[in-house]
């Protein structure tokens, strides 16, 4: 019952299919990072958000932090999106790792509630006392992008 | 005829970094920092005379953002001091304005 590194949930990959999730920023899903400890167990086949083992704390709301969405566009052949990075202000939490997840998907074609995106790993505790917890999300470009299609 | 599959996967690479704080906010160079980051990339592997000029433009960029960050924190204490003062606690308004 542990991180053990970074995953794209195969449901997300499914749900792409099914036109469940949507990435623009002026009209598309709302997507959450939710926080957890180090006794969640995630991989690649966690398909929704659970409050099991979410982090709890000054600052921090059961359900995580709202994400600014980056419009998707490509590079070369490579489609990718991302996202802003997100802060916890003045908050005391700690958290091993989080899960992204879709509060808002596209059901029409498919009944999902909450649907996880990506499990992230931070590598080791990271913790914040009534200071900023601050996600950095990688560059945006065709290698390192959180999402990209080639 | 075969097509390529399409790749949908995370880098090996990939990782987010997470940057704390203990009892303060982050800095405006701490955040300068990492909004260059954002801005330019520098490539290992590219000409190092390019590199030497890329990395020269960064460093007028993070000087750049955390003269502006500053400018926008003075801006908002005003925007604090105002509505505390204006809403009647005056001791208060005087500390945020001596921050």
């Amino acid at each position: 019952m542990a991180f053990s590194g970074n995953f794209m949930c195969t449901s997300f990959k499914k749900e792409l299919l099914y036109g469940v999730h949507d990435f623009d920023l002026a009209n598309g899903d709302t997507f959450k990072i939710a926080l957890y400890d180090n006794n969640a167990s995630f991989d690649a086949s966690t398909t929704a958000y659970t409050t099991s083992n979410e982090v709890s704390g000054t600052g921090y709301t059961a359900g995580g932090g709202a994400l600014t969405n980056v419009d998707p566009t490509s590079s070369g052949t490579t489609a990718l999106t991302d996202f802003q990075d997100e802060t916890f202000s003045t908050a005391t939490i700690t958290a091993r790792g989080a899960l992204i997840y879709n509060t808002t998907p596209n059901t029409t074609s498919l009944s999902v509630t909450n649907p996880t995106v990506v499990v992230l790993d931070f590598g080791g505790d990271k913790t914040s006392t009534a200071g900023d917890f601050t996600i950095v999300f990688p560059t945006a470009d065709a290698s390192n992008a959180i999402i990209r299609i080639a | 005829m075969s097509f390529p599959a399409l790749e949908l996967d995370l880098n090996p690479d990939f990782k987010v970094e997470v940057h704390t704080t203990q009892n303060r906010g982050f800095t405006p160079e701490e955040v300068a920092e990492r909004c260059a980051d954002k801005i330019i990339s520098i490539s290992d592997s590219a000409n190092p005379a390019i590199q030497a000029q890329a990395h020269a433009f960064r460093k007028h960029i993070v000087k750049v953002l955390e003269f502006y960050m500053r400018e926008a924190i003075k801006s908002d204490r005003t925007t604090v001091y105002n509505a505390i003062k204006d809403s009647g606690n005056l001791e208060l308004a005087e500390l945020i304005r001596r921050l």
